[in-house]
């Protein structure tokens, strides 16, 4: 495992240096030192092949790999939606939107199910909304509920328990509660100075719109897909290092199948189009457990801690991810006792 | 020049991810419905690439006066420079384009097996009409290994069936055939294993064979003691590996 190493080591960089990279001339030096370690990596390449060879450094690779690949279209997808909404004046959403943030949040909730794509995807749009002067409390609902909500994993859901088609009402139902009340939390309890959005390049002005449109987009990009691989680095090292056993050693008892299954969602960083698939397939856990890992995972994973660190600054991220985090647990529960009858 | 590291990184972005769904070499990661998004984003970071290298190419006509004038206020802004996190964007191509890892195997396989469920009777298909029993039937290793393990297994006890997978060992009883099923990509790779009770014929671990045989009643796991699917093997055949390695 020893060549997997460096990207482990700059996965703590975010807390080391919160700023993120805020300065040109730290920034560089930074890069500069990943640069070193992926040359070190190369070189280790060259010199140990054998290390890359070890089973488990292949399944990590092959496991990171797919994560990257099957999330970067919806990235891509984001980023542009991001990058044609800081186009829209900011006055169309002061007119679609209700004034108090009370209001605003439930109808951004909604409006998440309009945008078919996984957790990557609505990151960026979320920050874009942020930028051109919506509510954070109404982005923040949008941003949580897109993800769990859309046409698309409804579908994928109902597909999955094809006995048990309250498991997809009772998704919806929980995951849209998470985001309207984590949205009233922001709103009451929220403070502006936490959402540190990165700055543009595009905000300096004076380009056609085209030129506006591809900086924007491209800025975003690199920044997000950067985040995108660190997350993929986390959810890779631990979805090879965690013995399936270890979960079915815990799967007959509620209370503990319910926390290692919230933990499971936050660890796997499965993509929200097919997270229903996997928790189908865990057949040895209780409903309402499978239920907490399908409103969890959309709303609070690895890759998605390190996209918001990214988008929203990681302030914002470490304070986000926590109290989702309970919301999240608490809503399935309910919606798991209601609708599934505790089973 | 921080703009032209920017293109620089959606430039070999982009062309990776073109190189990898072009070609078969996607099919270890993702599931093949992926491939059209697949071509298209990394169409799209390779185009805006480009497209920022022309606009961005340093020039010395009159013209370029005005662009270097836009790129010293950038500077004032100190908005142009690339945030280290962006260069981790060089590690998926790392890892695609030299290190290349196979699609998912044995080692997940052995680390990752769970309990199959059982098909349930309506799962279970129709009796086959009895002129059929003598043809072999293909099925995939979850549609086998989810009737194997029912209660009334129907016309399977009474067909011959062809399962293809890659050889697994399994402690001193039999070995194991298994296929990994994606549904979206190698993230959410859940293993399916078949017990095959017969000869391994010298077969290494991670080939790939086809094995056509017989139901026969569940084996219980060595040690987690759940039921699992078994298949008395008539003939195991080496088979080259499948161009898309995973079910779903």
């Amino acid at each position: 495992m020893r060549p997997v190493a460096p990207p482990e080591v700059t996965a703590e960089r975010p807390l080391v240096r919160p700023d993120g990279g805020r300065t040109a001339r730290t920034g560089v030096r930074s890069g500069d030192v990943l640069m070193v370690l992926l040359a070190l990596c190369i070189a280790a390449y060259f010199v140990q092949p054998d290390w890359f060879s070890a089973p488990g450094v292949q399944a990590w690779g092959t496991v990171f790999a797919a994560i990257c690949l099957q999330a970067l279209p919806f990235l891509v997808l984001g980023v542009l939606v991001s990058a044609a909404v800081s186009l829209v004046p900011a006055s169309f959403f002061e007119r679609a939107l209700p004034r108090s943030a009370v209001l605003a949040v439930p109808v951004a909730g909604a409006a998440g199910a309009v945008l078919p794509g996984c957790e990557c995807a609505s990151v960026p749009v979320a920050g874009g909304l942020v930028r051109r002067g919506v509510a954070p409390a109404a982005a923040l609902a949008f941003l949580l509920s897109a993800p769990a909500i859309n046409p698309v994993v409804v579908i994928a859901t109902v597909v999955a328990f094809p006995d048990e088609p309250l498991m997809a009402v009772a998704r919806f139902a929980a995951s849209l509660l998470v985001a309207v009340v984590v949205g009233w939390v922001w709103a009451a309890f929220g403070r502006g100075d936490w959402l540190r959005l990165p700055q543009r390049a595009a905000d300096s002005g004076g380009r056609s719109r085209g030129r506006q449109f591809l900086d924007v987009a491209q800025h975003d990009f690199v920044h997000a897909g950067g985040f995108l691989v660190l997350g993929g680095v986390a959810a890779a090292t631990l979805n090879v290092l965690v013995p399936r056993a270890w979960l079915d050693a815990v799967a007959g008892d509620p209370v503990l199948a319910v926390l290692v299954l919230a933990a499971l969602a936050v660890v796997l960083s499965i993509c929200s189009e097919a997270d229903a698939f996997v928790a189908a397939s865990l057949t040895s856990f209780s409903l309402t457990s499978r239920l907490v890992f399908l409103v969890v995972g959309p709303v609070v994973d690895l890759k998605l801690i390190a996209l918001q660190s990214g988008t929203f600054g990681p302030r914002f991220a470490l304070r986000f991810a926590p109290v989702t985090f309970v919301v999240a647990v608490g809503c399935a529960l309910l919606a798991a006792w209601i609708l599934l009858g505790g089973r | 020049m921080e703009r032209l590291v920017t293109h620089l990184l959606l430039v070999l972005l982009g062309g990776t991810v073109l190189h990898v769904s072009l070609t078969d070499a996607y099919l270890a990661y993702v599931q093949p419905g992926f491939r059209p998004l697949l071509v298209l984003a990394g169409a799209a970071l390779l185009l805006s690439g480009t497209v920022g290298f022309v606009l961005d190419r340093p020039r010395v006509s009159p013209v370029g006066r005005h662009a270097s004038q836009a790129r010293d206020h950038d500077h004032d802004h100190q908005h142009g420079h690339v945030p280290w996190v962006s260069w981790l964007l060089v590690l998926p191509v790392a890892v695609l384009l030299m290190v290349a890892p196979p699609a998912l195997g044995v080692f997940t396989v052995e680390r990752q097996s769970q309990p199959l469920a059982a098909a349930t009777p309506d799962q279970v298909p129709e009796a086959v009409p009895a002129e059929e029993l003598q043809l072999v039937r293909s099925m995939s290793m979850l549609e086998y290994g989810q009737w194997a393990l029912a209660d009334d297994p129907g016309p399977l006890t009474t067909s011959t069936v062809r399962l293809q997978g890659f050889v697994v060992p399994r402690g001193d009883d039999g070995w194991y055939l298994s296929r990994i099923r994606i549904n979206c990509c190698a993230a959410d790779a859940v293993p399916v294993s078949v017990v095959v009770d017969g000869n391994r014929q010298g077969v290494a671990p991670g080939e790939w064979v086809e094995v056509v045989g017989t139901w026969s009643p569940p084996a219980a796991h060595p040690s987690d003691g759940y039921p699992e699917p078994v298949i008395e093997a008539r003939s195991v055949t080496p088979i080259p590996a499948p161009v898309n390695p995973y079910e779903s």
